[in-house]
């Protein structure tokens, strides 16, 4: 029987096995201890660890990463979760002025382990301010490692990563993987280093730079224009920082550069990966790069988000085009 | 506690001085608010925690941080010059009132360790308006986090008078949240020290927060490049110079003959040799 775990599973027998392992792991949160969070990933963990390690928090983000920052310092090694990532704001001061900082500022005397999980992008129907991806205001901010998993079993293994980093995490949960038990099939190649990037199908004549739930897409499209066109997928996995050295590798071997992603596209993280790649790799390509990401505007009402998402027709479209 | 005052006030002047040759980038005076910083550390005591804001040059003096590396991030040499583990200090921060929540998430992350401590964090009045304070207020009431909040009310937001930023005093906003509170006047060190350890024994005692206002004067500018006389009354400024906390206990205890001029003598040497180290360090 085909039982894979969903993203949701699996994060939460990663949080479950890290808690069993580890005191200092504790998760802070709005509604994840009686309830087990709003996407059931911290479910049954208060009741297998007490009220004192998986805490509900009060309804202010700010204070949440506020006290795991002041957690963390206490020797603690907090999990955070964000409800959605258009909740995200009231905390991102404390995010970007004192957690992305304070090792730094105490001159690299302490390791802040700190994790703060965020339900990130849209094509479930949800109301305003719960269908966006904002990865890449993190990803500007110096200080931050930013994680971005495309599947449940690497998913688990990137937040087990995130929790002995040393450094603060903002960890990305695509909400439309958490129940999704089909995956498109991959080639899991082991990544050089934890934080690297992973080619997760083999192509010669384009590479597709993509993350999170936009992979899935990415992956159908390149079925679907096999054999024909043979796609190369890197997935980026860490948007911050990043693993340029594996894109650079793939964008010699096959001389095309498509990047996918959900977020907006202006001044997005996929223009850094195309700038990167115009410094560094030019002389390898053959023909111009591409991103593929939503446009400069609002994410519309759920009737009408599936217009605005790149989908599997429009890579499949970008993909023809730039190897005609 | 005058030794405290004497130097802290000594290495306020220098780095004035420096800031004005241009050996450092910015100075933040803590002039005038000597007695609440002096008063409330040393009831404080040397164990607790301290989360500063970023004027609590003499804290950081009661707490043994010598002149250079107090001053050292003001030169754009670090981010913080003291370490801040062994003084048991912590670095400044400069965004108002975000290390309230460090505070209260320290408290309880030593509680869930089973290590419970005292907790003190130190902020002005002006950062009392941020939402992090509420939240910080909010959350050590509800989670009956050890924290003793010390604000300085030193009466002005950089330009913005202590009265058009709120209505009731800072005190009776943290009784609404169910923290208890004290408003004290800040301008002398033994009343002041006095109120603070009631205020620390009652967070030790009931391992609940509590806040104390202490009600003090700024005599400089916010910072070296406040020109703070366009927006203060002559007659403020006037009375704030005439009330320095210094000169005042410095006085009193010499009419008291509790120090003498021998011992003022050794304490001002000390003052100068903190103050030429400053020299050394930024002006050469």
């Amino acid at each position: 029987m085909d039982r894979t775990p969903s993203l949701a599973e699996s994060l939460n027998r990663a949080l479950h096995d890290l808690m069993e392992a580890d005191e200092s792991v504790v998760l802070v949160g709005q509604d994840i201890g009686r309830l087990g969070g709003v996407f059931r990933v911290t479910k049954g963990l208060q009741e297998r660890f007490g009220t004192e390690r998986v805490r509900d928090a009060i309804l202010a983000e700010s204070s949440i990463v506020g006290q795991a920052i002041g957690m963390a310092l206490s020797g603690l090694t907090p999990v955070c979760e964000i409800q959605f990532e258009g909740f995200v704001y009231p905390g991102m001061n404390q995010i970007v002025t004192q957690a992305a900082r304070i090792a730094s500022r105490w001159n690299d005397e302490i390791a802040l382990n700190l994790v703060i999980r965020v339900p990130v992008g849209g094509g479930i129907r949800a109301v305003e301010h719960h269908s966006e991806s904002n990865e890449a205001y993190f990803a500007h901010a110096p200080g931050l490692h930013v994680a971005f998993p495309s599947s449940p079993t690497d998913a688990a293994a990137m937040l087990t990563h995130s929790c002995s980093l040393g450094a603060p995490v903002i960890f990305f949960e695509p909400k439309r993987l958490y129940w999704k038990r089909r995956q498109q099939p991959r080639e899991l190649v082991e990544p050089d280093s934890p934080l690297g990037a992973r080619v997760v199908r083999r192509g010669s004549d384009i590479t597709v730079v993509g993350w999170g739930a936009a992979l899935e897409d990415v992956l159908e499209a390149a079925d679907l224009v096999s054999p024909t066109i043979g796609v190369e997928v890197v997935d980026l996995r860490w948007i911050a920082p990043m693993d340029t050295e594996t894109v650079l590798e793939s964008v010699a071997n096959t001389g095309r550069l498509l990047v996918v992603h959900e977020a907006v596209g202006f001044a997005g993280v996929g223009a850094e990966v195309v700038a990167m790649v115009a410094e560094h790799g030019h002389r390898h390509l053959r023909s111009p790069m591409r991103r593929l990401a939503a446009p400069r505007q609002l994410y519309p009402p759920a009737d009408y988000e599936k217009h605005y998402l790149v989908d599997v027709s429009d890579v499949v479209g970008a993909i023809k085009e730039m190897c005609g | 506690m005058l030794r405290h005052m004497l130097m802290a006030r000594g290495v306020d002047e220098e780095a004035g001085l420096l800031e004005n040759q241009g050996a450092l980038d910015l100075w933040l005076s803590c002039r005038g608010q000597e007695a609440a910083q002096v008063g409330s550390a040393v009831a404080i005591g040397e164990d607790a925690v301290i989360f500063p804001s970023y004027r609590e040059h003499a804290v950081a003096v009661t707490r043994g941080i010598d002149a250079v590396s107090l001053v050292s991030q003001w030169a754009g040499r670090t981010y913080c010059g003291w370490k801040p583990q062994y003084h048991r200090f912590f670095p400044y921060t400069l965004v108002l009132a975000a290390q309230a929540l460090h505070a209260v998430g320290y408290a309880i992350g030593k509680r869930i360790q089973n290590a419970a401590e005292t907790v003190v964090v130190y902020v002005g009045d002006g950062a009392t308006s941020e939402g992090d304070m509420s939240e910080a207020l909010n959350l050590a009431a509800v989670e009956s986090a050890p924290v003793l909040f010390v604000c300085q009310n030193n009466g002005w937001a950089i330009s913005k008078p202590s009265h058009e930023q709120m209505l009731t005093s800072i005190a009776e906003r943290a009784n609404g949240f169910g923290v208890r509170a004290w408003s004290v006047a800040g301008d002398d060190p033994d009343s002041t020290y006095l109120s603070c350890v009631e205020a620390r024994r009652h967070v030790d005692t009931s391992q609940s927060p509590a806040l104390i206002e202490l009600r003090t004067t700024r005599i400089g500018g916010h910072t070296t490049t406040d020109p703070h006389t366009t927006y203060r009354e002559a007659d403020e400024l006037a009375a704030a110079v005439a009330n320095d906390p210094v000169a005042q206990y410095r006085d009193a205890l010499l009419a008291q003959n509790v120090v003498d001029d021998a011992w003022l003598k050794a304490v001002d040497d000390d003052v100068v040799i903190a103050r030429q180290e400053l020299m050394e360090a930024f002006a050469a």
